[in-house]
């Protein structure tokens, strides 16, 4: 048993105090001048660098093709379709940090139609104008500038469900070889605590699109953070604060708040679209699903499928993912789980050394 | 002490946000929100009508008839590539088989001619080369096959 020498440990508490208040004092000033340069002074890093052209556009919507120049050792083009919320900036998001730069880099030939930002005058735009005026036209654009006979579709998020919905009505019509989706919901039927919020009894829907005509970025903003309130507000910034002295965490977490609040109004028809026929009637897996006119089978799906699905997503539910996997008639039929959120599949270190990797050897792979 | 609290906090938080009545409270703050909303629509339409400015609803119009015209542009020009690559290839095969065929014709009118200067040859039996101009200087040959190529440059 040790003996307590309380003169001694009376010194190593003056010490441990002295040192410890010095330092606190020192540190804790030159991290809060720090966390208060990041949040206000310092410049907005820039997003999306990998070098693009645009192929063609329509209304607010550009088609890019990216590195136009990178020899092309794929011959199956990608044509990366992005949600109506937020900006598809997240698939760049920076150098190092980017799917369509490793792709890219990899030799395939990859284009991303980006829906721009909506006007008060596209409140009218369903969804089904989406995918049946702007989808098939760029796809047949991709095909012509490549050269190619067929093409991977990729989508994700919502855009994932915009292509599913588009590679079943068009698998026929268009050479579809593959189809990639990243979290992207197909079976509503419990989307978590979106399915109490939405529900028809409560949720004011058509008077919501009648008096906004768009919905704006940031009803839809509250609505995700609302899902996980503390972690979503206060916590990123105790992460931030934490990772103060670290340049590379303070670049990410700058990168991704960028993006987080750099959203884009959701046209108010698509809107009123998407929330009555998948999260309150659950069509499109139920198969009652119409667009102009026209059913929309899951079980036309033929494309070789990978379906990536992220199992710490407070978004979008897995099961809502995985339903997409019984349905196809895919022979190659992919569902491939990862172990993290909504977001970072597809941007962070294991995005970039597990997920991107991945996807890229995929493509290559169902491409011969 | 930021981990425990929202570890304290989460469950809390997230058992009151699965309630049915906190989607009824949401569906009711939404609804007052839209009255309002709606109200401050019809009152800025109207003040900007009497002030004689264009209302949201007049600018979004004139934008839709320009995205009108983009659309028309666009679908002309996808008629035009059509136009241009589809007929285009038509075009250039007709125009090889064309040539094969006149190649073909040439052949055959070089044979005839032969045959025709053969035949006045045999004809006319053995003729003194000064008096006569020959059959060969009146149709050459090389007129014909000149004639061929600017046909197809045409």
């Amino acid at each position: 048993m040790t003996t307590f020498n309380t003169d001694m440990l009376g010194e190593w508490f003056d010490t441990l105090n002295n040192v410890s208040t010095y330092n606190w004092q020192s540190e804790d000033l030159k991290k809060a001048k720090r966390f208060q340069e990041v949040l206000t002074t310092d410049a907005d890093p820039i997003v999306g660098q990998t070098p693009k052209e645009v192929v063609w556009t329509k209304n607010k919507a550009k088609l890019y093709r990216y590195q136009p120049h990178k020899p092309k050792t794929n011959s199956v083009p990608i044509l990366m379709i992005y949600a109506l919320i937020n900006k598809p900036y997240i698939l760049d998001l920076y150098p190092g940090n980017s799917l369509i730069e490793h792709l890219t880099n990899a030799g395939h030939d990859v284009y991303l139609l980006d829906w721009g930002t909506a006007g008060y005058e596209d409140r009218h735009m369903k969804l089904e104008d989406y995918i049946v005026d702007y989808m098939p036209r760029a796809a047949k654009k991709v095909l012509k500038r490549s050269g190619a006979k067929e093409l991977t579709m990729f989508g994700y998020c919502m855009g994932g469900t915009m292509t599913t919905i588009f590679t079943a009505l068009y698998g026929k019509t268009l050479p579809i070889r593959n189809l990639v989706l990243m979290t992207s919901p197909t079976d509503f039927a419990d989307a978590g605590m979106y399915t109490n919020w939405l529900n028809k009894d409560t949720f004011q829907l058509d008077k919501l699109v009648d008096v906004l005509g768009n919905i704006p970025f940031e009803m839809i903003d509250y609505g995700n953070k609302l899902l996980s309130p503390i972690s979503n507000s206060l916590g990123s910034y105790v992460s931030l604060a934490d990772r103060i002295d670290n340049d590379n965490a303070v670049l990410t977490w700058k990168l991704m708040q960028k993006w987080l609040n750099d959203g884009v109004p959701f046209p108010g028809e698509s809107y009123r679209q998407w929330i009555r026929d998948f999260y309150q009637e659950n069509k499109l897996v139920n198969g009652t699903l119409e667009i102009r006119g026209q059913k929309v089978l899951l079980s036309d799906i033929t494309a070789n499928l990978l379906n990536i699905c992220a199992m710490r997503d407070n978004i979008v539910q897995p099961e809502q993912i995985a339903a997409l996997n019984r349905n196809v008639s895919s022979k190659v039929n992919v569902l491939h789980e990862v172990q993290t959120g909504h977001v970072s599949v597809t941007t962070g270190r294991r995005a970039v050394t597990e997920i991107h990797p991945y996807i890229e050897g995929w493509i290559r792979t169902q491409s011969k | 002490m930021y981990d425990q609290t929202e570890n304290t906090w989460r469950d809390v938080i997230e058992k009151t946000l699965e309630q049915p009545s906190f989607a009824e409270g949401l569906g009711q703050v939404q609804s007052q929100y839209l009255q309002m909303q709606g109200f401050v629509n019809g009152l800025t339409e109207n003040y900007l009508k009497q002030m004689n400015m264009p209302t949201r609803d007049e600018i979004a119009q004139v934008a839709s008839l320009v995205i009108n015209v983009d659309t028309k542009v666009d679908d002309l020009t996808d008629e035009l590539e059509a136009q241009l690559d589809g007929p285009l290839e038509a075009q250039r095969k007709e125009i090889d088989a064309l040539k094969k065929s006149v190649t073909k014709l040439d052949k055959k009118l070089d044979t005839i001619i032969t045959l025709l200067n053969t035949s006045i040859a045999n004809q006319a039996g053995p003729v003194p080369s000064t008096s006569t101009p020959s059959p060969k200087t009146e149709l050459p040959k090389t007129d014909v096959k000149k004639a061929t190529p600017s046909t197809d440059t045409k």
